[in-house]
């Protein structure tokens, strides 16, 4: 799956963000979202880009994929199970 | 094989290498072992590795400075603690330039509020236990100090606090994401990425120099401090090592990664000092003061809170700084002041002897079973965070 062509459902904005809360936000935004919507999770913390495809791929939910933009954060695409 | 092909099959090897080594994140269990074996290469060198000591240093000066403390404190760069935590920060410097990920990072306001609260906590609660989530935990534990196990629970209780905070906050007080104007255009007109292993380059050429200018006046042991700090630094930034983990994830994600790295960590960490302690290479009581139970406990609960609000322990605020993180530099800074003023209120209103006293592991449980007990009861803590895992029983939402 091409990942510029993935429309997401909702979109999280964590940039500015450190450890703990993009995953913190990412894990509760998933809760209020119904089974095979798709997230789409913005942030510019480097720890994200384990925490993020590492969590999520867990727990029913599927990782779809990441990435960078020219500005600097990274994109992120997880689909709820 | 002609020698154009071959510089240029040795420049691809190379440059294939720096990649692993630099700009791919080396696994959190690496790391694991390799910081239980710089901590006892410190104890072999010097004395068992710490943190709050230094941050301790930091703020006596600037509260010497301000005229609020009368007693001259140690320079920072003839204090053993300080220099390695001034190591660690160069090395996670060093590190985040070698894989250009080197940049100011601003956070909202209220994440700054919390980095300073949760310094100014962590400062108290490391005043209170003896140590930091390092001295106070890590190495108290390794150096066979029974206090150590104490803030460990303590820590456990203060995470599960905290991330109750970071829930409530969630549902009351969202957070505006910090506007990002487009494009990070060049700065001073110069391409970062390209200069940034240039300067770490350079980095590394001047850690070494100090080395052999403390060694020219006498100070070698000094200057092996901030060389091992500068190795856990970079250590620590590669694998992004983060104690914190180790406590929050079972209550937050369920993860047991980080536990398991703790407690094998933990293991070889231990193992080395008891070889090291009951062979008499050094005295076996060298690093055993944490005042069990209260003191650690009790110093623990409130680190924990602290850490989970700042989002780093005392060594991930430093590698964190050298990344480029400001929220860590506000966690530095009330860590340090807090750290020394509550230091100085413990012993002006003499509480020391209240908290509890330096219980050293074997002299209560003799060598023989120390030993054992030590192994079975970090493997059982590894093995219920991974039934915690498969269970999420201890996770809160």
């Amino acid at each position: 799956m091409d990942i510029n062509t993935i429309k997401a459902d909702q979109t999280l904005d964590t940039r500015g963000l450190a450890c703990p809360m993009p995953l913190l936000k990412t894990k509760k935004t998933l809760k209020g979202m119904q089974s095979s919507q798709i997230l789409e999770v913005l942030g510019d913390d480097p720890g994200s880009k384990n925490d993020i495809p590492g969590w999520s791929g867990k727990g029913g939910n599927e990782f779809l994929g990441m990435t960078d933009t020219d500005q600097g954060y990274t994109r992120y695409f997880i689909k709820k199970g | 094989m002609a020698a154009g092909s071959l510089i240029a099959s040795v420049k691809e090897e190379a440059r294939k290498n720096y990649i692993a080594v630099f700009e791919q994140d080396w696994p959190s269990w690496l790391a694991g072992i390799f910081i239980a074996l710089l901590a006892l290469m410190i104890f072999l060198w010097d004395a068992p590795w710490g943190i709050a000591g230094g941050y301790k240093n930091w703020g006596n000066w600037v509260l010497y400075s301000l005229g609020i403390f009368k007693d001259k404190p140690f320079a920072p760069w003839l204090h053993p603690m300080s220099l390695s935590n001034f190591g660690i920060f160069v090395g996670a410097f060093f590190s985040a330039m070698m894989s250009r990920q080197f940049k100011i990072r601003q956070a909202p306001p209220l994440e700054y509020a919390k980095g300073i609260v949760g310094g100014i906590l962590m400062g108290i609660g490391a005043a209170f236990a003896g140590g930091c989530n390092v001295g106070g935990f890590f190495t108290a534990t390794g150096m066979l100090s029974l206090g150590g196990i104490a803030m460990m629970v303590g820590l456990g209780g203060g995470a599960w606090i905290g991330l109750k905070y970071l829930l409530w906050e969630l549902e009351h007080l969202p957070a505006k994401p910090l506007s990002k104007k487009d494009g990070s255009g060049p700065f001073l007109g110069i391409n970062w990425d390209r200069v940034q292993p240039y300067i770490g380059t350079g980095v590394v050429v001047a850690v070494v120099a100090a080395f052999y200018a403390y060694a020219t006046i006498d100070k070698t042991v000094l200057g092996g401090l901030l060389f091992f700090g500068f190795l856990i630094g970079l250590v620590m930034h590669r694998a992004r090592f983060c104690f914190v983990r180790a406590f929050r994830c079972p209550f937050m994600t369920g993860e047991a990664e980080m536990v398991k790295v703790v407690a094998m960590s933990l293991i070889i960490y231990g193992m080395g000092s008891a070889i090291i302690k009951w062979a008499w290479i050094k005295d076996p009581m060298m690093g055993v003061y944490h005042p069990f139970f209260l003191g650690s406990l009790v110093g623990g609960l409130i680190f924990g809170v602290g850490m989970i609000l700042a989002g780093g322990c005392a060594s991930s605020t430093l590698w964190r700084i050298g990344e480029g993180h400001l929220k860590l530099v506000m966690t530095m800074i009330g860590f340090a002041l807090s750290n020394a003023l509550t230091a100085r209120a413990i012993e002006a209103l003499n509480l020391s002897d209240r908290l509890g006293k330096g219980i050293f592991m074997p002299e209560v449980f003799t060598w023989e079973v120390t030993i054992p007990l030590f192994i079975i009861f970090f493997v059982m803590w590894a093995f219920i965070a991974i039934w915690n895992e498969a269970s999420e029983k201890f996770v809160i939402f």
